[in-house]
């Protein structure tokens, strides 16, 4: 519906008076759009409540049901192929949710050339990740509920791409955090995983938050929650609103896609199994703020101070990733570390606006290809080494892994940028999206992507040649190593592992390629997000040359300093710098300091105050509330008497008052 | 006879049950005062009936139904007493809290 | 007295109809009366070893029956919906009547499965006394706990009680309305009394239940005198007739409508009629408590709302300020005062509490839309509680159910299934969207800002805020604490708490997902018959 009214701009808009808006009743192959979600919805079902007696088979099914999704998905594109621009988005009504007659919600699915892409992404993204996780998973004894988990997050995700109106958008969302949580904390046996699950889920509040307050603001504004009506009506809205609506939807995607401020909770994230962290990395959370923007591109269009609040988060959040990458031994943050800041590229590519949507998604795709590999290839290591994941501890492993070594390698020189590779037609698009933006900001955000590609450059060469090169470092025992160290045996992973790589390498190689060939990716999502190409301010030439000359420097950086020298198996001392790239750039700390100190504080303040008040109770208004419970409570003395006293002086009470308003 | 003198009567039993219900220790006393109570009400309604000329006579037909009702109530409430009474070996209704707020830290 | 010899005269002169009873009409109402009568027979006559399966056979059977039967009336009703009034103008059977019955006996049946449940006591027996006379602990108890007794007396008490609730939503007058609270009031109390475990506890629950019952009652009929000393009749409609162009010299009518909202007031718990309900849903046997909550609830809103809306239509603007200001009082005080309850029964007998205040906003809206989302948020709320009951029956130590907070730490670590249901019942008492309590709130707020009750709203909708919070704080207790090392035991139960709590969650989930058909029937069923 949406689609011909974003085809570009307020001037289409304002020429057809939002009376263009449309989109097909499903039929057809179409009709089967729901199965897409379904599939995975019903796994997590049978999984969840079937219990112990699903064990045996529980990881086919859970497999089989994301495979499913993915042949509807893929019937689902076939099909649009086969139809003209104006008719490939359809609607799908389920049902209608409505408490009140007046108040009219349908739960719909809504299909475009947008959330085609997403399907694809996460369903494909997602199958191979439930492949690869029935080796890594085989020996946990929890494996069926963690297929049930899977298929949870999946289908959550599924929804919240699928969902014809922020309402059911926001269910999704809400599963997507619910969905993380379990499988952030899956190994509960682990302090650190349980408190990694709860940091997620209490980032991901924040965040939500914030979208429950846009969704609120949308429905009091427009008096819908359907895409149609609130993105076709954005033109008519005030300024005020779309930009309160705009920073809202901002502070949603920051907490579920780890921009900053509300980025912490990444790193920890990684708490969890590894094929978690590549389906949250690569297909599904971290995408659903990216998604978020750009389906919502109608609100930020037409608010220019909430686009620049979404190209600033980007700007800082891709620098800041890449930073606190290049300071991480340990091998899955530093390649979480590198999502928030591949990430950041996209919301950056998202807040240009028009310019910028389109590459913001085919970034996103390449990204989705070659992070999942590198995170695959990340668990493959760890599974040959004992769950070792400090970098300083590997070394050498090229001779011992070589499929593992093949794949990572491809996804590494596709995320660096590498000329004809995915991830360099991709991100040199937002490189070239940043400066046509124009003027000072266009050269500062062009400036910030360029600085972003050379670091990237630089702390993925360092895992390369930390993991794979150099001295096998792992051959000595550790200072300080428990009494049954062994050494050891690196070995290549099983089938069910490499095969997922081998695909997501070949993802990774010839994707981007794919997209950028005869414009195929801007033509096919033009029609729902718009294109302008905006004026870059010198060849794109120029632009590619610097790019490639920035990422070149630092892989040579990267090369003289840990190739050309010995890696030491422990972190030496170093700059200030390091040290607090090290620590997240003292995220923690300055999130502790402005947010919880103070709010601790003023709890106690209130508790003094309050001070017969109630043990156990933190958080200021509870605090209050608690104290007034605890004193009115203690009425209900256990006395027959004094409650039929009060009944007496209630009836008093009530007759007094029927007699008096009659007076009044 | 004028229609006061009766529903004076009516208040003023009533308000005498009510107060054994608050007063009354013994829970037999208590049952006592609520019996005083209803039979407040009926001669309300007996009143009521007459000062009308209700030709349906609800109100002698409602005051039996109390009647009978109270009688069921009352043998179900002795029954309720004297279970407790062979528990605790009392009828002191005030000793009966150990249902109430008792004073705790919450969870 | 010379009145009398006058009435006397009228008596002689007046020639009375016999009554008429059109027995279809009342068929559920008496079905549950037979069955209750048959149960007594089978405790009479049947040996002890058989009364389990045929006290529970026949309650079953008669409730389906019932049901059967409103679904039958339902279908007869006349297309505009109205019903007509039957026994000689004493019962009702129209649209409300109908809905509420159909709800009263869905929420029968599976109160009755969960007094059925044998399986959780380990020495065996249901939840209550093996012999209530005896004290615990006695001889006799010991000899009647050795030869197996159980009490299967509770059958017929609650199908009587049920009867009471059945009649009561759908008397049209006031003597019938005091019959049937009556009814299913008198049951009630000596049920609150029969718990196997805390004996003491329970025998105090009853006693208190039963004086302040009786007590409210009293209140009660004072009311109806007085409305009959001021109308001539206790006919509601009667009622309504004389009422409705009241403008003065009418203490009479203000006193009895004050007086029998009093007396209904406290059977749903109001404020400040309800210090009855914190002691009593604990010390009663737990699937008592479920019972008595989830349907004394749906039967008393049913009467209070037919009283008000048949009786006195034409003095909402002197009623309608003072049950404002019930409903605040209850909202505020049932959710505030929960916040800091240890036990899990209280904290859902707080919960009940402020759902009765949310419960009164629809039926302050006064207008169909009023009637409707009351009855619906009475579905919604009347599956919710008895599922929370029932799924506090299961949490047990070795001293029964372990119904301290503090034990249900870390629940969801040992078995997360139950934490799961628990919490979602949870979610649905604090109305988060696609559960059922979301639904049934939003109608009756929406119901009640309509009827411009404006104010009523916005403390609905902060006292909502509050009491999410302490229904949160339990999930958060339930999934994020360490579980206690000598913490409770999920004791596995028959297939009958099973398909209790399953009916829970089935209303819960699909109230909340697809409301719209039994928002529909709420709306078709929302006429009183006059």
């Amino acid at each position: 519906m949406i689609e011909t009214s974003s085809l570009a701009s307020g001037v289409v808009l304002a020429n057809e008076g939002g009376g263009g808006l449309h989109s097909v009743a499903a039929s057809g192959a179409y009709s089967a759009l729901w199965l897409v979600v379904g599939l995975p919805l019903l796994g997590a079902l049978l999984l969840l409540v079937g219990g112990k007696r699903t064990n045996a088979f529980g990881h086919i099914l859970g497999t089989a049901m994301a495979l499913g999704s993915f042949a509807v998905g893929v019937l689902m594109f076939v099909t649009m192929l086969g139809k003209d621009d104006a008719d490939r988005s359809v609607d799908q009504h389920l049902w209608t949710w409505a408490p009140v007659n007046e108040f009219q919600a349908d739960i719909g699915l809504h299909l475009d050339q947008l959330s085609v892409v997403f399907v694809l992404l996460i369903t494909g993204v997602g199958s191979l990740i439930h492949i690869y996780s029935i080796g890594y998973m085989a020996h946990d004894e929890n494996r069926r509920r963690f297929f049930g988990y899977l298929n949870l997050f999946v289908a959550a995700m599924l929804l919240l791409v699928l969902a014809n109106n922020y309402l059911l958008l926001y269910a999704g969302w809400e599963g997507v955090g619910l969905a993380s949580y379990l499988l952030i904390g899956f190994w509960q046996h682990k302090p650190s995983a349980a408190t990694a699950a709860k940091k997620a889920f209490i980032m991901n509040r924040v965040g939500d938050f914030g979208l429950a307050v846009a969704v609120f603001l949308m429905f009091t504004t427009f008096g819908s929650f359907d895409f149609a009506d609130v993105l076709g009506g954005s033109a008519s809205a005030s300024d005020g609103t779309m930009t309160a609506i705009g920073l809202m939807l901002l502070l949603a995607a920051c907490g579920k896609s780890a921009q900053f401020p509300l980025q912490a909770w990444l790193g920890d994230a990684m708490e969890g199994p590894t094929p978690v962290s590549a389906l949250i990395h690569a297909a599904t959370m971290v995408t659903a703020g990216v998604y978020l923007i750009t389906r919502s591109a109608e609100i930020f269009n037409a608010s220019p101070d909430a686009q620049l609040a979404v190209t600033v988060v980007g700007a800082i959040t891709v620098l800041f990733g890449a930073i606190v990458g290049c300071a991480k031994d340990d091998i899955k943050k530093a390649l979480a570390a590198s999502t928030m800041s591949q990430i950041g590229y996209m919301i950056l590519a998202a807040g240009l606006g028009p310019i910028g949507y389109v590459f913001a998604i085919m970034h996103l795709v390449t990204h989705g290809f070659f992070k999942a590999g590198l995170f695959l290839g990340a668990g493959s290591v760890m599974h040959g080494m004992n769950d070792e994941v400090d970098m300083r501890r590997y070394g050498g492993l090229r001779k011992y892994m070589p499929i593992t070594f093949v794949t990572f390698g491809l996804g590494y020189l596709s995320i660096i940028g590498f000329p004809l590779l995915s991830g360099f037609f991709s991100k040199d698009k937002i490189i070239e999206a940043a400066f046509a933006k124009g003027g000072t900001s266009g050269w500062i955000l062009g400036a910030v992507t360029l600085l972003a590609a050379g670091l990237t450059a630089f702390y993925m060469t360092r895992v390369m040649l930390m993991t794979f090169f150099g001295k096998e470092r792992w051959k000595e025992a550790p200072a300080g190593a428990p009494a049954d160290w062994h050494e050891p045996h690196p070995h290549e992973s099983p089938t069910s592992m490499t095969g997922p790589m081998i695909l997501l390498a070949f993802g990774s190689v010839f994707a981007g390629g794919l997209f950028v060939l005869n414009e195929s990716f801007v033509k096919w999502l033009t029609p729902v997000t718009g294109f302008s190409h905006g004026d870059l301010p010198m060849s794109e030439w120029a632009v590619t040359g610097m790019a490639l000359s920035m990422v070149a420097l630092g892989s040579a950086v990267a090369y003289v300093q840990y190739a050309r020298r010995d890696v030491p198996a422990v972190a030496p001392a170093a700059s200030l710098v390091t040290v607090a790239a090290r620590r997240d750039l003292y995220q923690d700390a300055v999130n502790e300091g402005l947010v919880m100190r103070p709010g601790q504080y003023l709890t106690r303040l209130l508790v003094w105050f309050d001070n017969r008040g109630v043990d156990g109770f933190v958080g200021g208004l509870a605090a209050f509330i608690g104290g007034t419970s605890a004193r009115v409570r203690k009425v209900q003395t256990g006395f027959v008497r004094s409650y039929a006293l009060s009944m007496f002086g209630g009836t008093l009470l009530v007759v007094a008052c029927t007699l008096m308003a009659r007076m009044a | 006879m004028h229609l006061v003198y009766p529903l004076v009567l009516a208040v003023l039993l009533f308000g005498i049950g009510l107060y054994g219900v608050i007063a009354r220790r013994n829970a037999i006393l208590v049952l006592m005062s609520i019996e005083l109570m209803l039979n407040a009400v009926n001669i309300n309604l007996v009143a009521f009936d007459m000062y009308l000329r209700d030709t349906l006579h609800a109100g002698q037909a409602l005051t039996l139904f109390v009647i009978t009702i109270a009688a069921a109530e009352i043998g179900l409430g002795l029954a309720i007493v004297l279970m407790v009474f062979r528990n605790r070996a009392t009828t002191d209704i005030p000793e009966l809290r150990e249902l109430a707020e008792h004073k705790e830290g919450s969870v | 007295m010379s009145m009398s010899t006058a009435a006397t005269a009228t008596l002689a002169v007046t020639k009375v109809d016999a009554p008429t009873i059109e027995y279809g009409k009342l068929s559920p109402i008496l079905i549950i009366a037979g069955v209750a009568v048959v149960g007594v027979l089978i405790e009479a006559f049947l040996p002890r070893p058989a009364r389990y399966r045929a006290q529970l056979t026949v309650a079953l059977v008669g409730m389906i029956a019932a049901f059967g039967a409103v679904v039958w009336l339902a279908r007869d009703l006349p297309d505009d919906h109205r019903g007509s009034v039957t026994a000689m103008g004493a019962v009702a059977v129209d649209g409300p009547s109908l809905f509420l019955q159909g709800t009263l006996l869905l929420i029968g049946i599976a109160s009755v499965l969960l007094i059925g449940e044998r399986r959780l006591e380990p020495a065996g027996g249901d939840a209550f006394a093996p012999q209530a006379a005896a004290a615990p602990g006695s001889q006799q108890e010991k000899d009647a706990a050795a030869a197996g007794w159980t009490q299967t007396e509770v059958y017929p008490l609650t199908m009587f009680s049920l009867v009471g609730m059945l009649l009561f939503p759908a008397a049209n007058d006031l003597l019938m309305m005091f019959v049937a609270l009556e009814i299913l009031s008198l049951p009630l109390y000596l049920l609150c009394g029969l718990a196997r475990r805390h004996r003491l506890l329970s025998q105090e629950a009853a006693l208190k239940y039963f004086l302040l019952g009786a007590f409210s009652s009293a209140f009660f009929l004072f009311g109806v005198a007085m409305l009959y000393g001021y109308s001539g009749s206790v006919s509601l409609d009667k009622i309504g007739v004389a009422s409705a162009g009241a403008m003065d010299n009418d203490a009479l009518l203000l006193i009895g409508l004050a007086m029998v909202a009093v007396g209904l007031l406290f059977k749903v718990g109001a404020v400040p009629f309800h210090s009855w309900t914190p002691d009593v849903y604990q010390g009663a046997p737990t699937p008592i408590t479920g019972f008595m909550a989830a349907a004394t609830k749906v039967a008393a809103f049913g009467a209070m709302m037919r009283f008000f809306y048949v009786a006195l239509p034409g003095m909402r603007w002197d009623w309608r300020p003072v049950m404002i200001g019930v409903a605040i009082v209850t909202m505020v005080a049932g959710a505030i005062i929960a916040i800091t309850q240890t036990d899990v029964k209280r904290l859902l007998a707080y919960s009940s509490i402020a759902h009765a205040g949310f419960i009164l906003t629809g039926m302050i809206a006064m207008s169909d839309a009023g009637v409707s989302s009351t009855m619906f948020y009475l579905v919604a709320y009347g599956f919710v509680t008895l599922g929370a009951f029932a799924v506090v029956t299961l949490v047990r130590d070795a001293r029964g159910e372990a119904t301290h907070l503090s034990h249900w730490a870390g629940l969801g670590r040992r078995s997360p299934l139950v934490a799961g249901v628990f919490a979602l019942f949870l979610l649905a008492f604090a109305g988060i969207p696609l559960t059922s309590g979301f639904s049934g709130k939003f109608a009756v707020f929406q119901a009640a800002a309509r009827g411009g009750a404006g104010s009523l709203v916005v403390v609905g909708v902060l006292c909502s805020a509050v009491a999410a919070f302490f229904y949160v704080r339990v999930i958060v207790l339930m999934f994020f604490s360490e579980p206690k090392v000598d913490g409770p035991t999920v004791v596995v139960p028959s297939v009958m708490t099973t398909a209790a709590i399953a009916l829970g969650v089935a209303v819960t989930v699909v109230l909340g997902i697809l409301p719209q058909p039994v928002l529909d029937l709420a709306d078709k069923a929302a006429l009183f018959v006059h």
